[in-house]
């Protein structure tokens, strides 16, 4: 596959920006776009967001299976054919006090708009164990789709027991030699379908009621200390790498004390995804809410934009 | 069927036609043992497709061991596929890829053709293009990537523009899969994985002004 997206020089004023190149703010363009405002959609890595780590979605009405990131360039494409822009660089920093915003990129450029709509999604979380930092990149991954391959005949372990972890377990169990689920209670959380895969590969073992103490390694990761909440008892894992998928936190640290949010620092919004503050919106993974999903995210944007063009440039 | 779709093309046509400026040169160094190089055929097919979108796209292909002297001219060492890319007037700004720049990869190959056309200039801010400007020794960013990984186009664009911003320095992109013993010998396990002169400088995605500093402190301690 070969994704084309390519740029267009960038202006310094637009009716609307997007921060964040999701579901969310693709959708968000599209509506923006078709509403006839000009938009700017920044992404600070590559457009598509969650989704490009997404082997197979198959929960968005209309396609039984895509790709992942064949859905993200397929919602760029379907945005810059309404008009929106979209350009690569990371957002450092935002003005929202006056009625024109600002948002301040880590190429040097400052952009200016009527309407800002936020949709930077979320990360994944950490573990917080020792070594988990020190063999970050050594072993310890957060990305099955990117660091899988390295992994190819070797033996993994992977912490969580929700949608993401098990999707990320089938990935990994075509390609590694074993896969080893390390999750704190004693069922899954994830939805049945992905739950009763799992379960029917020979190659996914699961080690109930436990969670990650330390990761060990000198200069790549060769063990994983895991205790039973149970028993309490402790055990010495080896393995050659471990995925981390214990779900995600909000990527909204440069809008604290600009915007309102709850209190684990997801933004909160009217029923319109408008903030506190008038003309700022957010939409997607980064609100507060509670299913976070392509078609939920792409809802929002919809919603925020049409609110916008109404509300702003009616 | 073509690699490329009609729709991908007819956008390309677009964007080449509104953003181009100059010709571009890119060199593609092959091989055709394919025991020696699996990509070698795709790659030059893909990059003949996007030439023939706009003949200001100008395509040079050279076999690794027939055009040896060409090779040995970019500093290609044997590594195949291996993509350069050069000004209308043959400016060499140190921009390479070693393996093929396939799926998010390719859009970086599509940014850097319009940023040739115009000239290469590096498309960072004022304060990274100083902190640079500092760096007064031969350099070479490698940015270990694969094909499926997000995060990596953009530290291929950032590794190369820094290249565009200072003669010292080359930057490449290294498909970690097809050089597993290349990548072996950096330890790489995750991606993007970022070695500057032979070292591991650091791994994972980072915004401009990190990456340059990082860059920057490991060359000059
Ligand atoms: C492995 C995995 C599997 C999943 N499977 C499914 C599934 O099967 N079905 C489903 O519906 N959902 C699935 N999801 C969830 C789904 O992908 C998300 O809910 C959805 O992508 C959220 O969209 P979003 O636009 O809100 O944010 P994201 O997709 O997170 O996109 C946000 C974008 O903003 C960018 N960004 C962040 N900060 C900045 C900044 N400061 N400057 C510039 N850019 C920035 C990020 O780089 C990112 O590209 C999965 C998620 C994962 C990780």
């Amino acid at each position: 596959m070969f994704f084309v997206g390519g740029e267009s020089n960038v202006k310094d004023y637009y009716d609307v920006v997007v921060i964040g190149g999701g579901p969310g703010g693709m959708s968000a363009a599209l509506y923006a776009g078709r509403a006839g405002l000009s938009c700017l959609v920044i992404e600070g890595n590559s457009t598509g967001g969650q989704m490009n780590e997404t082997d197979i979605i198959e929960n968005y009405p209309g396609f039984e299976e895509i790709k992942g990131p064949v859905l993200g360039e397929k919602m760029r494409r379907h945005a810059e054919k309404f008009g929106a822009q979209f350009h690569t660089a990371t957002v450092i920093d935002a003005d929202f006090s006056g009625q024109v915003k600002r948002v301040f990129l880590d190429d040097g450029k400052v952009i200016s708009s009527e309407v800002v709509i936020i949709s930077t999604g979320a990360s994944h979380r950490k573990l917080n164990v020792p070594g988990e930092k020190e063999l970050s990149g050594k072993g310890v991954s957060y990305c099955a789709t990117c660091d899988g391959h390295f992994f190819k005949g070797k033996k993994v372990a992977l912490v969580g027991g929700g949608d993401t972890a098990m999707t990320e377990a089938l990935y990994l169990a075509n390609l590694v030699d074993e896969v080893l689920v390390i999750h704190r209670r004693d069922k899954l959380r994830a939805t049945k379908v992905l739950q009763d895969r799992a379960f029917e590969k020979p190659n996914i073992k699961f080690i109930w009621n436990s969670i990650v103490k330390e990761i060990k390694g000198s200069d790549k990761v060769e063990k994983v200390v895991v205790e039973n909440k149970k028993t309490g008892e402790i055990t010495e894992l080896e393995v050659d790498g471990i995925f981390i998928a214990i779900g995600v936190v909000p990527n909204s640290g440069i809008f604290k004390g600009k915007v309102h949010m709850d209190s684990q620092g997801y933004i909160v919004t009217d029923e319109n995804m408008e903030t506190n503050v008038k003309g700022v919106y957010a939409a997607g993974d980064v609100r507060s809410k509670k299913l976070r999903q392509v078609v939920t995210a792409v809802a929002e944007g919809a919603i925020a934009a049409s609110h916008a063009a109404e509300t702003y440039f009616g | 069927m073509g690699l490329l779709s009609e729709q991908d093309v007819q956008y390309l046509k677009d964007l080449f036609g509104k953003e181009m400026k100059d010709d571009v040169k890119i060199l593609i160094f092959k091989s055709d043992d394919k025991s020696r190089c699996e990509y070698c055929d795709i790659t030059v097919s893909v990059f003949s497709e996007v030439a023939e979108i706009d003949d200001r796209i100008k395509l040079e292909v050279y076999d690794i061991d027939d055009d040896e002297a060409i090779a040995n001219k970019y500093d290609i060492k044997g590594r195949v596929p291996a993509i350069v890319f050069l000004t209308a007037d043959g400016t060499d700004k140190g921009v390479r890829y070693f393996g093929i720049p396939s799926g998010h990869e390719f859009s970086t190959v599509i940014q850097n053709i319009i940023s040739f056309s115009n000239g290469a200039k590096p498309d960072l801010s004022q304060n990274s293009i100083n902190k640079i400007s500092q760096i007064d020794v031969p350099t070479e960013i490698l940015v270990f990537v694969t094909p499926t990984c997000p995060y990596c186009p953009r530290a291929v664009l950032l590794a190369h523009e820094i290249a565009k911003a200072n003669d010292n320095i080359k930057a490449a992109m290294v498909e970690a899969n097809e050089f597993p013993e290349w990548s072996m010998e950096h330890g790489v396990s995750a991606v993007p994985h970022i070695v500057v002169n032979d070292e591991t400088a650091f791994i994972g995605a980072y915004p401009e002004d990190m990456f340059v500093d990082h860059v920057v402190q490991h060359v000059l301690g």
